[in-house]
C-alpha cells in the first residue's frame, strides 16, 4: 500500500455535495430537450442543426480564447453549451450559420470572456448575442410556417401571435390557446411550446437548480398586469393566457431570467428582480415599437442586479423586527447628531467671524 | 413540535449507528495535553518520575474558567513536555505516561452520597473536579457554563442531534447506557435549577427516541424532542431555537435568552463522575471514511491517532486526508502521534475519492450558499471582501457572526473554500480590531 508522508489538511468541510457547475449546467441542457423535440417537430431538422452550430461555435470560442490568454480552460462546466442552445432558441429557424457564429461570438467573447467568464459577466450572454444579432432585423425577425400549421397557412413565413395581437388586429382562428401552449405556432424555435418549457422547469425546480421565486413573480406579474389591463377586443382572462403563452416569456422566466450570474444572491432580491421583469416586459409589449419584451426587459434588469442585492440584504438570525427598527433609529439619530454638531460649529464660526467684525 | 429555522443542509449521513461501541489495547503511552478545554491551561501536578494511577488528576489550575486533567492509564509519568495538539497544531506543554498496563483505578473521586446528589453545588463541585467539559466539540467547561446560567437560565437543553455525519457517539450511548444517561441529565437539571430538560434528538434516532420513552423520561425531569434531520440542528443556536423558539443575539449566548445547552456524552460523563466517582479520561470515538473499517470505539483520551489506526486494521486504501471530528466541522490531521482530546468525537480516514476540491474554485453567483446559511449571512459577499480583506465591508456582511457550520461550502457548486476564508477572516478582523485599539490608545496617551 502506497502511503503519502504528507497528508491534505485544506479546512473543514470535508464533505462536498455532489451538486457542482457542471451537474447544474448539464440539468439545464437536460431541462431544455423538451423544447428542443417540439422546435425539432415544428421545424425540422434544421433546427436541430442550428443548435448543433451554436453549441460548437460557443464552446469553440470559450475554448480558444482562455487557450490564448493561457487560462485555465473552462469548458468542462457545460456553460457554453448552455448558452449555445439558449442563445439559438431564442432565434428563428431560418437564420443563417454565420449570423449564429458571429452571435456565439458577441456572447461569449465580448460579453462572458472580456468579463472574467463564468460568474463574472453583468448580461445574459445568450440575450445579449441575440439582441446583437437583431442589428438583422429582418432576418431574425423572420418566422417560418411551423408544421402544425402547413397548409393552413400559405406562402413561406408567417407573424408571430404576438404581433398581431399587439397591432391590435384579431388574432387568426389558427392560433388557438392549444397550440400556443403545445407548440404549434409561428416564433423562435425555442419558445413556441408553453407546455415544454414548463416541463423543463419543472424538472429544474425539483433537481433545485432554480428556486421558484423568479420564475413565479416574472410570470405571475405578466398574468396579473394583463388580467387587469386587457386588451380592446379580447376578453381579460383569454388575454392574459394569449400573454402568458406566447412570446419568449416561458423562455425567459424558466431559462434566461434564472441566470445565477445575472440575477440577485439574495431570496428577496428574486422577488424583486421577478417582478420587474414581469412590469418591463408588460411595458413594453403595450408600448414598445417591437412586440417581444420579454429579452429586453432581462438585460435591463440584470443591469440592475448589482444594485437590488445591495438594496435586499437578509436580515440575520437573532435580529428581530423590533432589533431593525431600533437599529434604523439609532442611525438616524446618530446622523442627526452628526448634522446638529455640524451646524452648532458653523454657528460658532459665525459668531466668532461676527465678534471680529 | 421543533421550531424551524431557515438555511440548513442535508449531507449523506454515512452513520454506523448499528456498530456497538467496542474498545482496542490501550496504548503503551498515553500524550495528555495540558490543555483540553477553553480557559486557562492546566499545571501539572506531578513531575517526571511519578507513579499514577488511572483517573489520577494531573493537571489544573485555580482560575474559574479551567476544567482539570486526569492520568487516562495507570503507570509512570516519563515526559512533561511541548508536544504537537491535535487541534490547535502548536507545541502545547503535555503530560506522557508510560502505560503500566494495569489500569489501577484512583480512588480519589468517592461516588456522591444520595443527599449530594440532590444538591446543586455539590453537583457542580464534582463536574469541575471531574474535568468535565463540553463534548460536542467547543470543550468549554461544563461546571463554568452551568454555574453562570444559574439564575438566568430558565430552560435547559440537551443536545442529542449528533447531525454531523459519520458520527454515532452519542447515539450508540442512547442506545447502551440510556437510564445513566437519563440520571446524568437529570443531575445536569438538578445543577442547573430547572424543573424540565428538553431533549433534543433527530429523527434518524427513532430507535433510541423509543428507548428512551419507554423509561419513563417524566421521572427524571425530562422531555425528548424528535427534531428534523437537517445540518446544523446540534449547533447551540439552532437547538435553542427549535426548542424554544428563542433567537440567540449576533454575538450572543444561549444563556443570553435563558437557555443553556449540554451536549449528550457530556451529560452521559455527568451520570459517571457524580455516580461511579470516574472523572473524564474516555469517550466515544467513531471511525469513518473509505480508507478504514468504520466503528465505533471507547477510547482514552491521550491515545495517538496512529494507535487507533493501526489496532483498527490500519489504512484500507490510499489516503488523502485524516480528520478529527465531524467532517463539517472537524479539523485535518497533519501528525497521527498526537493525542485524542476530550472534544474530538470522530476519526475519518478520507481517500482522494471523497475529495470533492477542484484545482479551479469559482463563483457562480448561484447564491446557495445565502439559501442555507442558518445565520442568514450572505457568504458570497463576506467571501468577496475577506479576500480583498476589506474590513469595513467584513464588518458589515458580519463575518463575525459566522459560526463556521460549514453549510454554505458543503453545498457551494464552485467549490469555494467559503468556511476556511471565514476563519482566516475572522483572525484578521480580530487582529485588525486589537490593532486599532492599541493605536486609539497610543493616540490617547499623547
Amino acid at each position: 500500500m502506497t502511503e503519502k508522508m504528507l497528508y491534505n489538511v485544506s479546512g473543514a468541510p470535508f464533505v462536498r455535495s455532489k451538486t457542482d457547475t457542471s451537474t447544474i449546467m448539464r440539468d439545464v441542457l437536460i431541462a431544455l430537450v423538451p423544447a428542443l423535440a417540439v422546435a425539432v417537430w415544428q421545424f425540422g431538422l434544421k433546427a436541430l442543426l442550428n443548435v448543433v452550430v451554436s453549441v460548437v461555435a460557443c464552446v469553440a470560442f470559450e475554448y480558444i480564447y482562455r487557450k490564448l490568454m493561457k487560462k485555465h480552460d473552462t469548458i468542462g462546466d457545460l456553460s457554453a453549451c448552455v448558452t449555445g442552445v439558449l442563445m439559438v432558441y431564442c432565434m428563428p429557424v431560418g437564420v443563417s450559420w454565420w449570423m449564429i457564429v458571429l452571435g456565439a461570438f458577441f456572447a461569449i467573447i465580448v460579453v462572458k470572456q472580456l468579463y472574467g467568464g463564468i460568474g463574472k459577466n453583468f448580461l445574459n450572454p445568450a440575450l445579449a448575442g441575440r439582441a446583437f444579432l437583431l442589428s438583422y432585423p429582418v432576418a431574425m425577425t423572420t418566422y417560418a410556417i411551423p408544421s402544425a400549421l402547413s397548409g393552413v397557412v400559405d406562402g413561406e413565413t408567417m407573424a408571430t401571435p404576438l404581433s398581431y395581437m399587439y397591432a391590435g388586429e384579431a388574432l387568426p382562428e389558427y392560433f388557438s390557446l392549444g397550440n400556443l401552449f403545445l407548440g404549434g405556432i409561428s416564433g423562435c424555435i425555442g419558445e413556441v411550446s408553453a407546455l415544454a418549457l414548463i416541463l423543463g422547469g419543472a424538472y429544474l425546480l425539483y433537481r433545485k437548480v432554480i428556486s421558484w421565486r423568479i420564475p413565479v413573480t416574472f410570470i405571475g406579474t405578466v398574468a396579473v398586469l394583463t388580467l387587469v389591463f386587457g386588451h380592446e377586443g379580447y376578453g381579460n382572462v383569454e388575454w392574459m393566457l394569449l400573454n402568458l403563452c406566447s412570446g419568449g416569456l416561458m423562455l425567459g422566466a424558466i431559462f434566461m431570467a434564472t441566470d445565477y450570474c445575472t440575477s440577485p444572491v439574495t431570496p428577496n432580491g428574486q422577488l424583486i428582480f421577478g417582478v420587474g421583469c414581469g412590469i418591463l416586459t408588460v411595458l413594453i409589449r403595450y408600448f414598445g415599437g417591437y412586440a417581444e419584451g420579454v429579452s429586453y426587459a432581462i438585460l435591463l434588469m440584470n443591469l440592475l442586479t448589482w444594485a437590488i442585492d445591495k438594496a435586499t440584504p437578509q436580515t440575520q438570525f437573532g435580529i428581530s423586527k423590533a432589533d431593525k427598527k431600533v437599529a434604523e433609529a439609532e442611525k438616524k439619530a446618530e446622523k442627526a447628531a452628526v448634522k446638529a454638531e455640524k451646524l452648532q460649529k458653523q454657528v460658532e464660526k459665525l459668531h466668532a467671524e461676527g465678534g471680529h467684525k | 413540535m421543533p421550531f424551524k429555522y431557515y438555511g440548513g443542509v442535508h449531507p449523506d449521513e454515512m452513520k454506523q449507528p448499528h456498530l456497538a461501541v467496542s474498545t482496542i489495547p490501550q496504548p503503551s503511552q498515553v500524550v495528555i495535553p495540558l490543555q483540553m478545554h477553553i480557559g486557562a491551561p492546566c499545571q501539572p501536578l506531578v513531575k517526571v518520575g511519578d507513579q499514577v494511577t488511572m483517573g489520577q488528576k494531573i493537571g489544573d489550575n485555580p482560575a474559574p474558567l479551567c476544567a482539570p486533567i486526569h492520568a487516562t492509564v495507570s503507570g509512570k509519568v516519563v515526559a512533561i513536555e511541548p508536544r504537537r495538539h491535535c487541534v490547535v497544531g502548536d507545541l502545547v506543554p503535555s503530560i506522557v505516561i508510560e502505560n503500566d498496563g494495569l489500569d489501577t483505578p484512583c480512588t480519589d473521586l468517592a461516588p456522591l452520597t444520595e443527599e449530594e446528589l440532590k444538591n446543586p453545588e455539590a453537583i457542580i463541585q464534582r463536574i469541575r473536579e471531574a474535568g468535565v467539559v463540553g463534548m460536542g466539540g467547543a470543550m468549554f467547561p461544563t461546571h463554568f457554563k452551568i454555574q453562570g446560567g444559574r439564575g438566568k437560565v430558565d430552560t435547559l437543553i440537551i443536545n442529542g442531534a449528533e447531525c454531523e455525519p459519520y458520527l454515532n457517539g452519542d447515539h450508540r450511548t442512547m442506545l447502551e447506557h440510556p437510564v445513566e444517561l437519563l440520571k446524568g441529565i437529570e443531575l445536569v437539571r438538578i445543577a442547573q435549577g430547572v424543573d424540565t430538560a428538553y431533549y433534543g434528538i433527530e429523527e434518524n434516532k427513532q430507535d433510541a427516541i423509543d428507548l428512551l420513552n419507554s423509561l419513563n423520561p417524566e421521572q427524571y425531569g425530562v422531555v425528548i424532542v424528535p427534531e428534523k434531520v437537517k445540518y446544523p440542528q446540534g449547533a447551540e443556536k439552532m437547538q435553542v431555537k427549535a426548542n424554544t423558539n428563542r433567537e440567540v443575539k449576533p454575538g450572543g449566548i444561549p444563556s443570553g435568552v435563558g437557555c443553556n445547552v449540554v451536549s449528550t456524552f457530556t451529560a452521559y460523563s455527568v451520570y459517571r463522575a457524580c455516580y461511579e466517582g470516574r472523572p473524564l479520561i474516555e469517550r466515544v470515538l467513531s471511525v469513518g471514511g473509505s480508507a478504514i473499517e468504520p466503528a465505533n470505539v471507547l477510547i482514552r483520551f491521550g491515545t495517538p491517532i496512529q494507535h487507533v489506526i493501526d489496532n483498527l486494521g490500519g489504512f484500507k486504501r490510499p489516503i488523502d486526508r485524516i480528520v478529527l471530528g465531524g467532517p463539517m466541522m472537524g479539523f485535518a490531521s497533519f501528525d497521527q502521534s498526537c493525542g485524542l482530546i476530550k472534544g474530538i468525537s470522530g476519526l475519518l480516514c478520507f481517500t482522494e475519492d471523497e475529495n470533492r476540491d477542484v484545482e479551479h474554485p469559482t463563483c457562480i453567483r448561484c447564491g446557495k450558499c445565502i439559501e442555507v446559511c442558518p445565520m442568514k449571512l450572505q457568504p458570497i459577499h463576506m467571501y468577496m471582501y475577506t479576500q480583498k480583506k476589506d474590513y469595513e465591508a467584513m464588518q458589515k456582511f458580519h463575518v463575525m457572526d459566522c459560526f463556521e457550520c460549514g453549510s454554505c461550502t458543503y453545498n457551494c457548486p464552485g467549490r469555494l473554500p467559503l468556511t476556511p476564508t471565514f476563519k482566516m477572516g475572522k483572525a484578521m478582523l480580530k487582529a485588525n480590531d486589537a490593532k486599532m485599539r492599541a493605536k486609539a490608545e497610543a493616540a490617547e496617551k499623547k
